[in-house]
């Protein structure tokens, strides 16, 4: 099976874009081909990655299916891709949720219809996220991330509500300018680190002794670009308005993916790229990133209370998440990187699952405004529990997937790394506390308004219709993994843990010294 | 003292001006065809398109002569200088023509004008921009940068009919004589400071003896990139851009936008990398300047414009500012990416033009913003082949432009002026919302507002197949140089190292 | 000195034909003025010729009068061929394309 291990990730990666590209080919009336070989496509790529599931050592923390070849020599950036317990479960969770969407989409299209350029972009989506979670060359990875911009963006733009071109714009230039200041960091990493590199694995040995020449103050400039290009992504407060203009106006697999995927590009650049390659940087920014994240998870709770349209209420309910998410990493410590990756997968997970779930509400009851919702749990009960024990989930109920990483997250900030101001974190653990009891307020708020109660008069006539195959289909796995990952969180934990010690231990060893 | 003596005829070195020979040629030929006889001008475009890509294969066998071998060398007394730098440029010249070409049969068919006369001057100014590539001395550029105007005037005023078209050419020669004479006099006293017009005697002089009348010499450095500065529309000489571009037939502005963008930058190179290359500490803050307000200029001003042809126009200021870039970083990986933009322009340029060129149907009517409404669901493949254009000189990766931005900011980042590089990537930023636009408008605004009666349905638009193949070219390059760039990134490279 | 006469002389024709590109509103003007800036030049280039005792300058100012007078040629075209559409040869009025 050598071939596997070279080929793997590539084929997976890859799978996709040809799939697209076949699409591509089919002409547009024949709309069931069409949808046969876009499911084809991602399911193939989903069966690779159940086959490097196999395969894995899952004792290694190292690099694993790894490829490292030629690509442009002139500048002196290669094809180096690969996977370890970081990445791996961002990658195992973009193969599956793409699968779920299409088969979501099956018979539901978004207006103006047009199964052929969606499955088309969707693809592409694929491939530029699957292709950011392997890379580990500064270059590939910033054109797989770039390249996840353009579906996104006419995903948005062509199906999305009234307000799309506004909300497709400000996505596209929001993470545009980012990713602008990015590739100014990236390259200035290349010039002043010694040897000159572009290699994630070269750059980030013996906690960045490669960047270590660098002098403090280009470190703490060149962190603040890729900081500009990770936190709009992720996105932090204050950079985080483009999101819910993005999801309130993005059709319902264009927010799934979004949420589920696309904000982790962001968290996962810090955790890959800025942490390890700059150690000491980080170490100066972290209180700054981890007020930030602490500020955005009260503000995205209070947001959520404001809301009326439910879309936009989940869209600000991430924020506060990801600010979890951030607030894990700033802490700088293995346990709070542990936690913020086990808060992406959780937050994929179910934030993907909310957003499926708000789209078929959506299609139900031809409407978000919660006002106007209402009486789920009475006119169409299984989609109502479903709703129901996803809400639970978001709000962190311990034995779901919401709880692990969110308290994991406040416990790290306890215990920040050394150096850092511990009573500084613990206040924001404190922040972070009163945080989750306002996410408690505004999920069960939002059940009042939109689970319970009575159907509203103006749907009195109507037949909603409960849960049909396609969702069924397409929910099921996220539901089992919801309930799974919160009765055993070492699901994930065992893997990324593997991979995160390693890492810290280089880090504090080399870098920060203890 | 015999005159005789004094001027001693060069010997003859056909091998070096091969390409320009035969695109002059060619050029001669078709005239000639029509003295003789007028036939459908199609077969002038073929001839003219055989001859370019002739003169392509001399200048590839240059190319492989003078980087195998390498031996660059001077050719008629120092005119013309044979070495990577003018192969790779004349190269890519022929590659501009011969798009040049293929585009137009289609247009100027549609718009009743096509005559052959516009093959034979569209291969004399490609001439003109390949003895720019290669011309080794001052009376060369200007010679030379006056043949290919010359001919460019006459070229955007062609459809004599239409008013703007006359005017187009009225504001580019008047714009265009000017900027000549500036150049002219910057010219006149570099040799009044140095006493010749030979750049790589000019350069020896001035490693013998720097200060020798460096106020003449820096004053004619400025004269002379101020007078190039109007040739590549760099920012503040910029403002006869967007007229011309705008009046001017579509099929020719393609062809000028890369062509007399090339010829603008290969003088300005070989004047100040070879020429004046002892007063780099001199002339490379002038050009960051001229590169920020370029870079900047261009990407703010084509926000504002409605009309999709001035929209392309302040693009290609901006890409002038970005190519700047990479001679002002004064380094070689800068260089190396000034030229890989040039290339990746050329096909990103004519393939936009050439859209373009279509959508306008006959009589350039249809080239607004609001023109473009829901293009997607009219014409998807054009539509299609637009954005993808738009979305490369955006510098989205997998495109050539961005492998074009990238190699451009890696010579800078190299120099490491970190200044230039942000606003370098902001202004990409920034020059991404009008591309943007132009995107939103084709793909998700409805062809009229709730309300708005529809418009009567325009035929569908027809394809000749050179238009095909012109445009397949295109859009293939622009692809293959964002994925596997390595090659021309090399070639590039070379090309550079030879000065 | 000499050559600061001719310098002299050549810089100021030289504004001239600056100050008529820029203050003249009259195409032909336009075009006589361009004529008067290289004409200007074309001083300069012998007078430098003469001071270096090189035959480069007078040959350049050959190349300089033949291309001048294509230029005009091709200018007087154009300017024609406005005139015969608009029946006026004012650069002012020639502004279809703005923005």
């Amino acid at each position: 099976m050598d071939w596997f291990d070279s080929w793997a990730l590539s084929l997976a990666v890859f799978i996709p874009v040809v799939g697209a590209l076949v699409i591509l080919a089919i002409p547009k009336a024949r709309e069931y081909q069409i949808k046969v070989v876009g499911l084809v496509a991602s399911i193939a790529a989903l069966i690779v990655g159940i086959g490097i599931l196999s395969r894995w050592n899952w004792d290694d923390g190292g690099y694993q299916f790894e490829v490292n070849k030629g690509w442009l020599s002139a500048i002196r950036s290669n094809y180096h891709i690969a996977l370890d317990g970081i990445s791996l479960p961002l990658f195992i969770l973009t193969l599956v949720i793409v699968v779920l969407c299409i088969i979501y989409s099956w018979n539901h299209w978004p207006e103006p219809r047009s199964p052929k350029m969606l499955l088309f972009l969707i693809l592409l989506l694929e491939t530029g996220m699957l292709g950011t979670f392997v890379s580990l060359d500064l270059i590939l990875f910033f054109v797989f991330f770039e390249v996840t911009l353009l579906p996104m963006y006419f995903i948005i733009g062509i199906w999305g509500g009234e307000q799309r071109i506004y909300a497709s714009i400000k996505f596209f230039l929001f993470t545009l300018f980012g990713s602008a200041f990015m590739l100014v960091g990236f390259l200035a990493l290349f010039f002043l680190s010694e040897p000159h590199t572009f290699d994630i694995v070269e750059l980030s040995a013996n906690g960045g002794a490669a960047a270590a020449v660098i002098s403090s103050t280009a470190g703490l400039w060149i962190f603040a670009g890729l900081f500009l290009g990770f936190a709009i992504k992720v996105p932090m407060f204050p950079l985080h308005t483009w999101l819910p203009d993005a999801h309130t106006q993005a059709p319902t697999v264009g927010s799934v993916i979004l949420a589920a995927i696309l904000l982790k590009l962001g968290t996962y650049g810090f955790v890959r790229i800025a942490l390890p390659i700059l150690p000491q940087a980080a170490h100066s920014w972290a209180p700054w990133i981890g007020l930030l994240a602490v500020i955005g998870i009260i503000y995205g709770s209070l947001c959520c209370l404001a809301q009326t349209d439910l879309k936009r209420l989940i869209a600000f309910s991430s924020v506060g998440h990801m600010g979890f998410v951030m607030l894990g990493i700033a802490t700088l410590t293995p346990v709070g990187i542990n936690a913020a990756i086990f808060g992406m997968i959780a937050h994929g997970v179910v934030t993907g699952m909310l957003f499926f779930v708000a789209g078929s509400i959506h299609e139900r009851y031809h409407t978000r405004d919660m006002s106007r919702l209402g009486g789920m749990l009475s006119s169409i009960p299984r989609m109502g529990g479903v709703f129901v024990l996803v809400a639970f989930a978001s709000l962190g109920l311990p034995a779901l997937a919401g709880f692990p990483g969110e308290f994991t997250s406040m416990l790290a900030s306890f215990e920040p790394a050394g150096g850092l101001s511990q009573s500084l974190f613990r206040g924001f653990m404190i922040a972070a506390a009163v945080g989750t009891v306002l996410t408690a307020g505004y999920m069960l708020y939002m059940l009042q308004r939109v689970a319970q109660g009575e159907v509203p008069g103006e749907y009195a006539g109507h037949h909603l219709h409960d849960i049909e195959a396609p969702e069924y289909v397409s929910w099921t796995p996220l539901i089992v993994l919801t309930v799974a990952l919160g009765i055993f969180p070492s699901l994930v934990f065992n893997v990324t843990n593997s991979s995160v010690v390693p890492m810290f231990e280089q880090i504090f060893h080399h870098a920060i010294g203890g | 003292m015999l005159i005789a003596d004094a001027i001693a005829a060069p010997p003859s070195d056909w091998w070096a001006i091969a390409p320009q020979l035969v695109l002059g040629g060619t050029a001669v030929v078709i005239i000639l065809m029509i003295c003789v006889k007028r036939v459908d001008p199609g077969w002038n475009a073929l001839v003219a398109a055989v001859g370019t890509v002739a003169s392509g294969v001399f200048a590839w066998e240059q190319w492989r002569q003078v980087t195998t071998d390498a031996n660059p060398r001077l050719a008629y007394s120092g005119m013309i200088a044979v070495d990577g730098f003018s192969a790779f440029l004349v190269l890519v010249v022929c590659v501009a023509a011969f798009l040049g070409v293929l585009l137009a049969d289609q247009y100027f068919k549609r718009e009743g004008i096509d005559r052959g006369e516009y093959y034979a001057l569209l291969l004399f100014s490609a001439c003109g921009m390949q003895f720019m590539a290669a011309a080794n001395n001052l009376v060369m550029v200007f010679v030379a940068l006056e043949l290919l105007s010359i001919c460019l005037y006459v070229l955007s005023a062609w459809n004599r009919d239409d008013s703007r078209s006359q005017e187009a050419g009225a504001k580019y020669l008047l714009l265009g004589a000017y900027s000549s004479a500036i150049l002219l006099f910057g010219i006149a006293l570099l040799y009044g400071g140095t006493g010749t017009t030979n750049l790589a005697r000019m350069a020896e002089i001035f490693s013998e003896n720097v200060t020798r009348e460096p106020g003449l010499v820096l004053l004619g450095m400025v004269f002379v990139i101020v007078g190039l500065g109007f040739k590549i529309a760099a920012v503040p000489f910029h403002m006869w851009t967007p007229d011309v571009y705008q009046g001017a037939p579509t099929p020719v502005v393609g062809f000028m936008a890369s062509g007399a963008k090339i010829a603008g930058f290969a003088g300005l190179f070989r004047v100040l990398e070879t020429g004046l290359a002892a007063f780099e500490f001199d002339w490379q803050p002038l050009l960051v300047g001229l590169a920020i307000v370029t870079m900047l200029g261009g990407s703010i001003l084509a926000i504002a414009q409605r009309d999709v042809k001035r929209m392309l126009a302040y693009s290609s200021i901006a890409h002038a500012g970005f190519i700047l870039t990479g001679l002002a970083s004064g380094t070689a990986a800068g260089v190396r990416g000034a030229l890989f933009y040039l290339v990746a322009y050329v096909f990103m340029i004519a393939g936009a033009f050439g859209v373009v060129a279509l959508l306008a149907r006959r009589g350039e009517r249809y080239t607004s913003l609001d023109d473009y409404r829901d293009m997607f669901r009219r014409e998807p493949v054009l539509a299609t082949v637009l954005a993808f254009f738009l979305f490369a000189m955006a510098g989205i990766p997998g495109t050539s432009g961005f492998v074009a931005k990238f190699a451009v900011f890696t010579g800078v980042a190299d120099a490491h002026q970190w200044v230039l590089l942000t606003v370098g990537t902001v202004a990409s930023v920034i020059s991404a919302y009008f591309y943007l636009r132009l995107v939103v408008y084709m793909y998700m605004r409805p062809e009229v507002d709730e309300g708005e009666a529809q418009p009567a349905a325009l035929p569908r638009v027809r394809w000749a197949p050179a238009t095909v193949v012109a445009l397949v070219l295109t859009v293939f390059f622009t692809i293959q140089l964002g994925i596997l760039p390595q090659g021309l990134l090399d070639m590039a490279g070379k090309a550079t190292l030879l000065f | 000195m000499k050559l600061n006469l001719f310098l002299t002389l050549s810089a100021f024709l030289f504004c001239l034909g600056v100050y008529g590109m820029l203050a003249r509103r009259n195409a032909v003007m336009i075009l006589m003025s361009i004529e008067l800036m290289l004409n200007a030049i074309n001083i300069n280039l012998v007078a430098f010729g003469a001071l270096h005792g090189n035959l480069t300058g007078q040959i350049f100012a050959f190349f300089v009068i033949a291309v001048a007078a294509a230029e005009v040629g091709i200018g007087l075209a154009i300017v024609l061929l406005i005139y015969r559409n608009r029946a006026s040869v004012n650069v002012d009025d020639v502004d279809l394309m703005k923005g």
